[in-house]
């Protein structure tokens, strides 16, 4: 790191930077530790600082069926979802990237769509379909309405990803004589997987969070986590909302750390560029 | 010739199964909600806005399209402000501290954001934590910073801070350093250094990130649902209120596709800006 | 009437048919062969209703009759509904029977669903135990749900600051302009308890037999206008200077966090939530003259549910003393029958507070309430 200099200022300033960056990390801590205290409350009232401790609530939510199997069930639909998602979408945005056929921008772009349009009012549209397709209350009906909320993510980020891989790398292997499918797999791919794994990230925390979709069509047998979250976060006493949340967020910080490293790698950005 | 058109066909071959989907589940019922809205009284032929107009008349729906939008606008542009000098700070500090800054600031990524806002209340709310730890130090009283726009915008910034972190800092750390190490050489400070070459070098991401914090705040309903006050509110809620509330379904989808309007104009403007530049460098 | 009988005789027969699919498929077995059938109940409420079904019905109603499994799916008000009326509408347009077997939720999708023909029409035929459910709420409702029971709305307060409760709508009144910052009812458009104390603000003005029958017109809301002034004029007393949270239970925190020391709660939850610690142990509850509204809360059957025989089972059930004691027991609630079929003993014991609630505006004038409290209230003028 030659640049270093660039931050590399005095000790007053640098001070008040760091200052500045604590009171950020503050206000980004505070919310989580004031729900993780939460959930080990018994009962907190005004004006303790600190709660009565106890794990009642916590068996109370892990010992709800209900609970666990929307945990299993989220823990199923989401990677299933993100995978399908992978399946087709990353042929579409290699295509989007390296060939050249009508409509390219537009199509592209119409996949912002996905994001953009407020689906409260086209359910009822959706619903109808995928009864008709006998998808309702399905496994299958479930990972589909979560796919579309991983669309955006799974064709943009990629085509970023694969429009900045040199050509002459592939151009090379053909020249060696590898058929179009193995250069894919064995030079486009390994270059290419940083950046797919970024999106498989952002595609699974979609499909993750979908609630309104998956309560139509999930409903009653294929209910995940997010359909329960509402209902457990406002109509239970606090600390069961807490105790979830907990759970609800303990895997994905997880991930977080795994996918750390990529994510400062830049295939984020390159997606959106058209 | 016939290369190309091999090529078009089969480029249209491998976008066609996600293009389906999208067509069958977001497009077409989308069509269908927007010729709904435009569909004439009973008995009468062709196309009307008056639904439109009608929705428009009521002073409260322009007042929430009026608050969403400055919501959004004040979210996004702290959101900018916060996340630049982290953005920064990341790409060109050394040492344990930034990496570990790094990992906190991408947490609230993995947060979802029913959590977020269901957190943010506990903290912020009047006898909350924060209040409480106050009332100890002797400071009794507390402004409101849940139930109003403030707490709108306080969790909107906590849940987009990672988002634009990481797509400044991508668009930075594509800057080559010996761009950078120049502009040194030749004298320029680092406001100048800041101004003439990482601002415009970095536009594209930035205008990039702008947009789709647009439109993700602006479309949003939890945070505004959970943290906000009764009125004015995000159209988001609104919508919701005129389906479920007041059953007046067609005044809630009309909202959507004015909802969507707005969005679809502000992405028309990134799309423009980006293939402008676009062209202007090729 | 002649469509609705049509309909009537094929859903019968729908039913009747899926009846014998089940024996016929249900294994090898002689006839009595028991293959599980599996009900699905959508109960919109808070947590005190979820543990009168999970706890309370089901369990009995399964030992019962031990053909039948229950599947509860418990929703949030609001959030939910809206997704599960989508639901059964998609499945009307595309032609298919439902999941959702039995749906609890508020009056006002119901309404919006009768034309739609979503909903069946319930008889004596079907439910013999109706007989005993007083004609009134059924007959509010035109037999599109079973009323099967009841709860109103109290003024919950914290009696380390409030030293003489309020006996009357305007005593409240009067107690929140002199403690400014220490009321709150919640969002109307969230919750019940909340439109208590707006219905309780306009009825203070005019009858409210006008509004909770069937008619509807939109002239007489006009008749508000003084109620609305009231509310308004009540803002800057409130919390937070007029901040109405979302939800039943979002009022009993504030209460809990002793940010306001008075609200209008549910009696049952507000019972609840005190028995499990949740609230200062202070906190005391009271019922003002004329009372605060109440609900007959209903149970709806879609016209496309895929378990007709089995809900209708259910449906018959809850009308047994048996279900209705639970009602009673578990949530503090009113039972849906009538008291004469209730335990003598019960009758004594609640005969102070038998409908001892106003009843609310009908759906469509409810559905205004809402809208209207949101333009002239909060909104300002």
């Amino acid at each position: 790191m030659s640049v270093g200099w660039y931050w590399a200022v005095g000790g007053l300033r640098r001070a008040v930077a760091l200052g500045a960056f604590l009171a950020l990390a503050a206000f980004i801590l505070g919310p989580l530790l004031t729900l993780l205290l939460w959930a080990f409350a018994g009962s907190w009232l005004f004006p303790n600082l600190l709660p009565e401790f106890s794990l009642k609530w916590w068996a109370y939510v892990l010992g709800n069926a209900d609970v666990t199997k929307a945990i299993r069930m989220s823990f199923l639909s989401a990677p299933a979802a993100t995978l399908l998602s992978a399946v087709i979408c990353i042929p579409a945005a290699y295509a989007f990237a390296r060939l050249e056929f009508p409509g390219r921008r537009v199509l592209l772009l119409s996949f912002l769509s996905a994001n953009a349009f407020p689906k409260i009012g086209l359910y009822v549209s959706i619903a109808t379909l995928l009864y008709r397709l006998n998808l309702m209350d399905t496994f299958a009906g479930v990972v589909l309405i979560q796919v579309i909320n991983t669309l955006l993510f799974m064709i943009w980020i990629p085509t970023g990803t694969f429009r900045g891989i040199n050509r002459n790398l592939e151009e090379a292997a053909r020249d060696v004589g590898a058929g179009p499918l193995r250069t894919f797999f064995q030079v486009t791919l390994p270059i290419a997987l940083p950046g797919l794994l970024v999106a498989l990230l952002f595609a699974f925390l979609a499909a993750f969070d979908e609630a309104q979709g998956t309560l139509i069509v999930g409903t009653p047998n294929h209910i995940t986590m997010p359909v329960m979250m509402y209902t457990l976060v406002l109509s239970y006493p606090q600390p069961v909302g807490a105790v979830f949340s907990v759970l609800l967020s303990l895997p994905s910080l997880v991930f977080l750390l795994v996918a750390q490293r990529y994510l400062r790698a830049g295939y984020l950005a390159a997606g959106y560029s058209l | 010739m016939t290369g190309s058109r091999r090529e078009g066909a089969l480029g249209l071959a491998l976008v066609l199964p996600p293009l389906l989907l999208l067509v069958f589940l977001i497009v077409l019922p989308a069509i269908t909600a927007v010729l709904d809205t435009l569909a004439p009284p009973p008995g009468a032929s062709g196309l009307t806005l008056a639904r439109y107009a009608q929705v428009l008349s009521a002073r409260i729906v322009r007042a929430d399209i009026a608050f969403s939008v400055v919501v959004t606008l004040v979210s996004v542009a702290a959101v900018f402000c916060l996340s630049y000098p982290l953005a920064l700070y990341l790409r060109f500090a050394e040492g344990r501290l930034p990496a570990v800054l790094a990992v906190l600031f991408t947490i609230p990524l993995f947060v979802p954001v029913v959590i977020a806002s269901f957190a943010m209340i506990t903290f912020l709310v009047n006898h909350g934590l924060i209040s409480t730890v106050l009332y100890h130090l002797g400071i009794q009283r507390f402004p409101p910073l849940v139930y109003n726009a403030t707490g709108i915008v306080l969790t909107e910034v906590w849940a987009s801070i990672p988002f634009a972190v990481l797509i400044l800092g991508a668009g930075l750390q594509a800057i080559d350093d010996a761009l950078i190490d120049s502009a040194r050489d030749v004298g320029a400070g680092r406001l100048r250094t800041f101004v003439s070459i990482l601002l415009p070098l970095n536009a594209t991401p930035t205008m990039i990130a702008l947009t789709l914090l647009f439109i993700s705040i602006f479309g949003s309903f939890t945070i505004p649902y959970l943290v906000g006050g009764n009125a004015p509110q995000m159209l988001g809620v609104t919508m919701t209120n005129y389906l479920t509330q007041y059953f007046r379904r067609a005044e809630a989808v009309t909202m959507a596709v004015i909802a969507f309007a707005i969005s679809a104009a502000v992405g028309a403007v990134y799309v423009v800006s980006v293939s402008r530049r676009e062209r202007g460098t090729v | 009437m002649g469509r609705a009988g049509r309909r009537w005789s094929l859903l019968v027969a729908a039913g009747t048919a899926l009846a014998v699919l089940v024996a016929g498929f249900g294994g090898p077995g002689p006839a009595g062969a028991q293959q599980p059938v599996t009900l699905n109940l959508y109960i919109n409420g808070d947590t005190n209703i979820f543990d009168l079904w999970q706890k309370g019905f089901i369990p009995a109603f399964t030992k019962r009759y031990p053909k039948y499994r229950v599947n509860f799916v418990g929703l949030l008000h609001g959030n939910g509904s809206d997704g599960v009326y989508d639901k059964i509408l998609a499945a009307k347009r595309a032609g298919r029977t439902t999941d959702v077997d039995l749906w609890e939720t508020e009056p006002g999708f119901v309404t919006q669903g009768i034309p739609e023909g979503l909903w069946v029409k319930l008889s004596a035929k079907l439910v013999p135990n109706i007989t005993k459910v007083p004609t009134e709420p059924l007959e509010a409702a035109d037999y599109y749900g079973l009323p099967y029971r009841g709860s109103s709305v109290v003024i919950g307060y914290n009696s380390q600051f409030v030293k003489t409760p309020p006996k009357t709508f305007d005593d409240v009144v009067a107690w929140i302009k002199a403690n400014p910052g220490k009321f709150t009812y919640c969002d109307p458009n969230t919750c019940g308890s909340g439109q208590a104390f707006v219905t309780a603000a306009i009825y203070r003005y005019v009858s409210p037999a006008k509004y909770a029958g069937k008619g509807y017109d939109a002239k007489e809301e006009a008749a508000w206008e003084p109620g609305w002034k009231l509310l308004r004029d009540l803002q800057p007393a409130m919390y937070n200077n007029g901040f109405h949270p979302n939800g039943n239970v979002a009022v009993l925190q504030l209460l809990a966090q002793q940010n306001i020391w008075m609200a209008s709660v549910w009696s049952d939850m507000g019972l609840d939530f005190y028995k499990r610690g949740q609230l200062p142990k202070s906190m005391r509850f009271t019922q003002i003259t004329p009372p605060l509204i109440g609900d007959d809360s209903r149970v709806t059957l879609p016209a496309g549910a895929a378990h007709l025989e089995g809900v209708l089972t259910l449906l018959n059930w809850l009308l047994t003393p048996e279900a209705q004691m639970m009602v009673i027991d578990m949530v503090s609630g009113y039972p849906g029958i009538d008291w004469k079929y209730m335990p003598a003993s019960v009758r004594e014991r609640f005969k102070d507070v038998a409908k001892g609630f106003s009843p609310y505006p009908n759906p469509k004038y409810l559905a205004d309430v809402k809208r209207l409290w949101h333009e002239k209230v909060v909104a300002g003028q």
